[in-house]
């Protein structure tokens, strides 16, 4: 089910690059052009993270620029989607949790310092999780939820949030007749989108994606997929993947983590065609993880 | 190996004859297999728990149902005995009572106001009060006609039962005598058929001395209540106005209850519905009379409605709002402490509870009840206020902002049963609810963290309302918990058989109350086996069962519509 707003969207990039045979991964071609980069973001310095008495991250530096997608790849347990839930303090949640050194800045301000408000740090920086979780309200009220806690309340603004927000994430023409209906009733890729659309509705600046696509069928994937080149163009998109084809389909740079370590960062063309580390060689060719 | 088949068999037994050691002989308890023992052991459980409960069903309306015969043939004696007509001018009797009653009170509130405000003496305001005194004696004597009527035509209709109570016994002594086969003891019984027409003809010849010495009694009001006296205390006055306005209200009652007096009729038989309307709505219980006894379950429905309000409003915010610090806010630690604390309040026997609202809470609320309130300024002159007081509007601002509060006398009355009930509907409504929060998906709450919600909104916005309907269920756990609960409401609730009256504002809710759980735990030691009243009270527990069946029923489907809903 093809929709217009997504079909005309579609033909740039689900182009298969013209990739050498001997690569098991289809990496986008040097010749994609993108638009500037104002330049780094969120700038991650000498981060230590525990959790308790362990120790998850360990003197991660790493600078992410504006208006790409980083990709964050490793495997299981390697601390990517730890450094994920740090970017909007999601880790606060859970008792025991701990940055024992270094910082993270965001536009230059420390988002762990003293007088930082989680709740305004978390309204520019969405997040998507794993696994759907639309709230058991309607698909209207599910996209207003973040905006009515804000005060928003002016229907004639809801109604228009809503809709931008529904088109934004592709799913307008799907769910247009039935707004009021349970976002619960919806298909599981429908449910993911319609997370993204919530996330997008409080404009935040930047949005993380902690695996979206790994509960989701090829179709829904690439549904998704194609929706992350499109919201690049207005927000900074982090993705935690273990799909190492996911991310060298939509990722403009790529973190490898190891151990709670940073092992490389680069390019996601160069992290896949070569990659200076051995370790990071032997897990995009599949040799382990 | 394929060649094994074919070799020749030697000496020993054969390798490939190794035995597949799968058989065995079963232990068997009277013919039945371990297994099938103990399928038979549980499902025997189940069984029981299902045949008992329709036992107790079936036990309650066998002893429940004789009781709508019983209770016709006593209202067909009631009306054949002529108590129905002499009742109709009794009516009319109290309701005069009552009214002489209400004088008295606004008496009595003067006196408090003159010896206490205005620091007068009790035998300076008594003086003050001589003309109100005088008025209020004219108007008390006004009824004396009708009540020296009801008085005289009372013995009648008593002696006429009488007669017929005693014939009845005849009646059953000889039956027995009969059944023994003592035929010459059962003839030497004396049985008398009543004429009930003869025997009522003294009261029935009544009629029309009645209907005049009415009139008269109406007028003496009319004209008693044209010269009302000066009140010393103008505060008072909205009260003196009140009662005129009860008495034009009691004067328009006089045609109708003339009718009823000349069209009564002894012989009318009394409809099978009456005696059901008469259980269900009736609005008196009352037993062991020398006139008539009447079972009416209103006023102990009501007790036990007003009752579970008062715990159920109490023990709802205490218990959800617990189940919600408990489940979000609290630290491992207070929640090791708290969770067993709660719960150990349903250990407490409701006896003791019971105990402590006599010894202690009846007498701490009762003389905080006595403090005197100021009306802040912003609710003087709001309608809904005048109505929570008690008061009408202008008396309201007339005397505000020094109202005396809700002073009651009562140690013991709704609300001290309510306050304890409270505390037994907690545990069971904090366990329920904490369970339905706890159901509810983490991914949800982090969802709502990270569109930048803060801990309350997710908590009002998100948690509570995917959890409502498992915290509707846990109320009307809470709820059949409190109905249910007899110790506390026979040792606190009061234990007065009336309902309550409405328009005395909030103070409604520290009347003294009976209930339904209390009035069975009351009378069931003392009633006659088999006798009416005894029926009475076995209807008195169907009631009581369904509406716990009732609330159960409801309580299970929503949780089921619940777990459909997050699924």
């Amino acid at each position: 089910m093809v929709t217009d707003i997504s079909s005309s969207k579609t033909t740039p990039h689900m182009e298969t690059p013209a990739a050498p045979a001997t690569f098991k991964v289809n990496v986008p071609s040097s010749s994609t052009k993108l638009p500037a980069t104002t330049g780094t973001l969120i700038d991650i310095d000498n981060l230590d993270f525990y959790y308790g008495a362990k120790q998850a991250l360990f003197d991660v530096n790493l600078k992410l620029d504006d208006k790409r997608v980083t990709a964050f790849i490793g495997p299981s347990g390697c601390g990517k989607s730890t450094l994920l839930r740090c970017l909007n303090r999601m880790n606060d949640l859970i008792d025991g949790t701990e940055v024992k050194r270094g910082s993270i800045k965001i536009r230059g301000v420390d988002i762990y310092g003293k007088n930082v408000d989680a709740i305004e740090l978390r309204k520019r920086v969405g997040m998507v999780f794993q696994k759907s979780n639309p709230f058991p309200k309607s698909i209207y009220e599910n996209i207003a939820y973040g905006l009515r806690i804000q005060g928003q309340n002016n229907k004639v603004r809801l109604d228009e949030i809503v809709e931008k927000s529904l088109r934004g994430a592709a799913l307008w023409e799907e769910v247009k007749d039935r707004l009021h209906e349970s976002g619960l009733g919806l298909s599981g890729g429908q449910q993911q989108r319609l997370c993204i659309a919530r996330t997008i509705a409080v404009s935040p600046e930047v949005i993380l994606m902690d695996e979206p696509c790994s509960a989701l069928d090829p179709i829904a994937t690439a549904k998704v997929e194609e929706l992350i080149h499109e919201l690049k163009k207005e927000f900074t998109i982090i993705i935690v993947t273990h799909s190492m084809q996911q991310a060298a389909r939509c990722s403009d740079k790529t973190a490898f983590f190891y151990m709670g370590k940073l092992i490389e960062y680069d390019d996601t063309r160069t992290i896949f065609m070569n990659p200076s580390n051995p370790q990071t060689e032997a897990y995009v060719s599949g040799r382990f993880g | 190996m394929s060649s094994a088949p074919t070799t020749p068999p030697t000496e020993k037994p054969p390798e490939s004859a190794k035995a597949f050691p799968i058989l065995k002989e079963r232990t068997r308890f009277f013919g039945l297999t371990l297994d099938e023992t103990i399928r038979a052991f549980f499902g025997g459980n189940a069984i029981t728990a299902v045949v008992v409960l329709a036992l107790i069903t079936f036990f309650l309306f066998k002893e429940g149902s004789a009781f709508f015969g019983l209770n016709r043939e006593s209202v067909t004696l009631y009306r054949k005995a002529g108590l129905e007509y002499v009742d109709y001018m009794r009516a009319q009797q109290e309701s005069h009572t009552a009214l002489t009653r209400y004088l008295f009170d606004i008496r009595l509130r003067a006196v408090s106001e003159l010896t206490g405000k205005d620091g007068l003496s009790v035998a300076e305001a008594n003086a003050r009060l001589t003309a109100f005194d005088d008025f209020a004696g004219r108007y008390s004597d006004t009824i004396e006609p009708i009540r020296g009527m009801v008085s005289e035509l009372t013995d009648v209709a008593v002696s006429i039962k009488d007669k017929y109570t005693i014939n009845e016994d005849a009646k059953t002594e000889r039956a027995q005598f009969l059944a023994a086969g003592m035929t010459a003891e059962a003839d030497a019984v004396r049985i008398i058929e009543i004429d009930f027409k003869a025997e009522l003809a003294p009261l029935v010849g009544v009629t029309p001395v009645y209907i005049e010495t009415a009139n008269g009694v109406a007028t003496a009001i009319t004209e008693v209540l044209a010269s009302p006296p000066a009140l010393p205390v103008p505060a008072l006055d909205y009260r003196l106005t009140r009662f005129k306005e009860l008495n034009r209200q009691f004067l328009a009652t006089f045609p109708e209850t003339r009718r009823l007096v000349e069209t009564w009729d002894f012989q009318k038989p009394v409809p099978v519905l009456d005696t059901v309307t008469g259980f269900l709505f009736g609005r008196q219980w009352l037993t062991a009379s020398f006139w008539q006894d009447w079972y009416g379950i209103l006023p102990l429905f009501i007790g036990s409605l007003m009752v579970s309000i008062i715990a159920l409003t109490l023990a709802v915010p205490l218990g959800v709002g617990a189940a919600i610090y408990i489940n979000q806010f609290a630290s491992l630690r207070e929640q090791r402490v708290i969770k067993p604390a709660i719960e150990f309040i349903s250990a407490i026997p409701s006896v003791v509870l019971g105990f402590f609202g006599i010894a202690v809470l009846g007498s701490v609320l009762r003389a905080w009840s006595q403090q005197a309130l100021t009306l802040p300024e912003f609710l003087q002159g709001i309608p809904l206020v005048s109505w929570v007081l008690g008061l009408p509007l202008h008396a309201l601002n007339a005397i505000a902002p020094h109202i005396p509060g809700f002073p009651f006398s009562e140690r013991l009355n709704s609300l001290t049963a309510g306050c304890l009930l409270a505390l037994i509907a907690v545990p069971t409504i904090f366990t329920l609810a904490e369970d339905a929060l706890n159901n509810v998906p983490r991914s949800f709450k982090e969802a709502s963290f990270a569109l930048g919600a803060s801990r309350m909104q997710t908590i009002m916005r998100i948690i509570v309302p995917a959890s409502l309907s498992g915290i509707v269920s846990a109320v009307l756990l809470g709820l059949g918990r409190v109905i249910g609960e007899t110790m506390v409401v026979l040792l606190c609730a009061g234990n007065r058989i009336s309902i309550p009256d409405f328009s005395e504002g909030l103070s409604v809710f520290v009347q003294p109350v009976h209930t339904m759980t209390g009035i069975i735990a009351q009378e069931m030691g003392e009633v006659v086996r088999g006798s009416i009243h005894y029926r009475a009270l076995f209807m008195v527990g169907l009631v009581l069962f369904f509406l716990a069946l009732l609330i159960n029923f409801f309580a299970q489907k929503i949780v089921r519509k619940y777990r459909i809903s997050i699924g």
